[in-house]
């Protein structure tokens, strides 16, 4: 089998937190690792394949609301501090709006709600469940949304 | 560019997030059983957080053993590696009175002078006796000797400069000249890959600080264009003065800097130019003034010239050369010249004499044979490299050679089958590199013969088959290429 070889170039972009996904194949992980988490689930509790998509629907909602708009700062001391009020939402791509990664990662929780919902036949309460999370989601990565703490909720005085 | 194997990269990323996953696991239950605990401080904001130091607690500690390995001679072609053990998985490392005899490919010992010189250890010797270790003052107070005078004169005239000054420590060459030329209003344009010397100093400087693509000069004009049309933040008013920031060789990537097209874009958009030489001066040109005489560049082309004395001179320290008038606005204001203690003068001397010996005013021609030993081993060693199937980074003519190795379970292997083969190799990954580009990075040295570099090449061909970083397919050799006509004879 010939090797698939991808072109990797360094992007203009300083923050080591948010750096690393502007390069190739970041978007096939993401989806593998969504993949891969289905069949865990299906093979770890037997259940059926909707139940299984909606607990991976929930808990795609619940990691990365935690770690792309919750999470704040960057894991680097030698960044000193310049990022600490900002999520990683608010640090990709130097903050500018629209950009094709954005867009893929608003696209995922929609393509997955579709999925979850579809495969549980739009039953409740998977649908109010999965309805709450892909909104949730969705706001949350609106540019209008951008550096808002609404009621000051997680902001840092 | 770099090429990578798409399966690596899917399964390089997997293993990251694996490892912050397992990282995050850890210190979600780190924090429930020290709030049980309720030891902390009541009132106290936290004095550092948690989360900047999460990549040394949950991914460095983990492989430290590959990284800042003690070393007990000088570094030479080949020198002595202690070796260290651990009993809690590398949390904390102990020494042994064992070492390792090894080839050294990890030094920045481009010329060779890291170790003693016929020419110049004597001359280093007389002035320690003549001078002492250390002046103990500052350069205005009474750290200046004949000797900083005549070492600054012989940079400027090996530099091609008007004028040079000299600090004691490299990376303060860089962070503490950066903010004394460029101020508020003003715009610093720097490579996305520029070193952190670079990177502190501008952002020091108090100046608006913009990224250009690595090594793009069609991307610098695009950048440059773009902030001139929208002026400072705001206010749109034009920019003070525009500083374009590059380096001659980059040390995480042995690349080149595209100079010439980088000096005509600064040309057309009326910006200065500085350029880092750490890396590339001594070691690059024809007779060893770096960059610009190597990609042939007038050095007047460029406003500010920088460079480090810590890799072809075997010394410390660095320098900043350029006009009269910008030295001596140094020489007022910069805090490296008015607070730091000056290089010491064993140090300058030896900068002195590995100077003349590259310019051949020792009598000899070690200089010459030096710069073409250097230039035939780095340009065999790339060959050889990527004729085995590894992917290299860098230009010819660099002596910095990446190995790419993506994997992060790839960086330890690597490393320490190497170090079995009594070979020392430095390894360098994330966030010193982007996340996905983990490599090992060779540095040749005048001072490897022939037989050093086979051998290298030997034990980095084995340890590359059984830890799998050979990404691309080996060229044949001539014996099959023969075998290959006399088939096709048949």
């Amino acid at each position: 089998m010939a090797k698939l070889y991808v072109k990797a170039v360094p992007p203009a972009d300083l923050n080591r937190n948010t750096e690393w996904f502007t390069y190739p194949g970041v978007w096939t992980t993401y989806i593998l690792i969504l993949f891969f988490s289905w069949i865990l689930v299906l093979s770890v509790f037997g259940c059926s394949p909707g139940i299984a998509w909606t607990i991976v629907n929930l808990a795609h909602f619940a990691v990365t609301y935690h770690f792309f708009h919750w999470k704040k700062g960057t894991p680097f001391a030698e960044d000193q501090g310049i990022y600490n009020r900002l999520t990683w939402w608010e640090q990709v791509d130097n903050g500018k709006q629209l950009t094709r990664n954005r867009k893929f990662l608003t696209v995922v929780p929609l393509v997955l709600y579709l999925i979850a919902s579809h495969t549980t036949d739009y039953q409740n309460p998977m649908l109010l469940f999965n309805t709450v999370a892909v909104i949730v989601l969705v706001v949350a990565k609106f540019p209008h949304m951008h550096k808002v703490r609404i009621f000051g909720i997680n902001a840092d005085k | 560019m770099i090429a990578i194997p798409y399966l690596t990269a899917l399964t390089t990323y997997f293993s990251y997030g694996l490892l912050f996953a397992f990282g995050q696991f850890r210190d979600f239950f780190r924090k429930i059983f020290d709030w049980c605990s309720a030891n902390t401080l009541q009132g106290y904001a936290p004095i550092c957080l948690g989360l900047e130091d999460f990549y040394i607690r949950r991914l460095y500690l983990r492989i430290q053993d590959c990284f800042g390995r003690p070393i007990a001679s000088a570094p030479d072609a080949w020198f002595d590696v202690v070796e260290r053990y651990s009993n809690d998985n590398n949390k904390t490392l102990k020494r042994t009175d064992k070492i390792s005899r090894c080839l050294n490919l990890g030094s920045y010992n481009y010329l060779g002078f890291a170790a003693a010189d016929e020419y110049c250890t004597p001359r280093v010797v007389d002035t320690l006796k003549k001078y002492s270790p250390s002046t103990c003052s500052t350069r205005v107070d009474g750290g200046t000797t004949a000797l900083h005078l005549e070492l600054e004169e012989c940079v400027a005239k090996f530099v091609g400069k008007p004028a040079a000054i000299v600090f004691g420590m490299g990376y303060v060459t860089n962070s503490a000249i950066l903010p004394v030329l460029m101020g508020k209003g003003n715009l610093i344009i720097s490579d996305s890959l520029n070193h952190n010397s670079i990177v502190n100093g501008a952002r020091g400087s108090g100046a608006t600080i913009r990224v250009f693509q690595h090594n793009e000069p069609s991307h610098l004009e695009e950048v440059l264009r773009e902030q001139i049309a929208e002026g400072q933040p705001r206010t749109h008013r034009p920019w003070k003065k525009i500083m374009v920031i590059v380096e001659g060789i980059y040390s995480m990537e042995g690349e080149l800097c595209k100079l010439p097209e980088v000096i005509a874009v600064c040309k057309k958009y009326k910006a200065y130019t500085y350029l880092d030489e750490a890396h590339s001066i001594g070691a690059v040109g024809k007779t060893g003034r770096g960059v610009c005489e190597l990609l042939g560049v007038d050095t007047a082309d460029v406003d500010i010239m920088m460079g480090t004395f810590t890799k072809s001179f075997g010394s410390c320290g660095g320098y900043i050369a350029g006009s009269k008038d910008l030295i001596q606005h140094l020489k007022y204001t910069c805090p490296a010249h008015l607070y730091a203690t000056s290089i010491s003068p064993p140090a300058a001397q030896q900068i002195i004499s590995s100077i003349r010996v590259i310019l051949g005013e020792d009598g000899s021609n070690r200089g010459a044979q030096k710069l073409a030993q250097i230039r035939e081993n780095s340009n065999f060693f790339r060959s050889e490299l990527q004729k085995m199937g590894f992917e290299v980074l860098g230009d010819n003519d660099s002596p910095v050679m990446p190995i790419m190795l993506y994997n992060p379970a790839k960086i330890p292997a690597f490393s320490r089958e190497c170090l079995k083969q009594n070979v020392a190799i430095v390894t360098v990954a994330f966030p010193a590199t982007p996340l996905l580009l983990a490599r090992a990075r060779i540095c040749i040295s005048a001072a490897h013969s022939r037989e050093d570099l086979i051998k290298a090449l030997q034990v980095i061909s084995r340890v590359g088959d059984l830890v799998g970083i050979k990404y691309f397919p080996a060229e044949p050799t001539k014996q099959q290429q023969e075998g290959g006509k006399t088939v096709k004879f048949d």
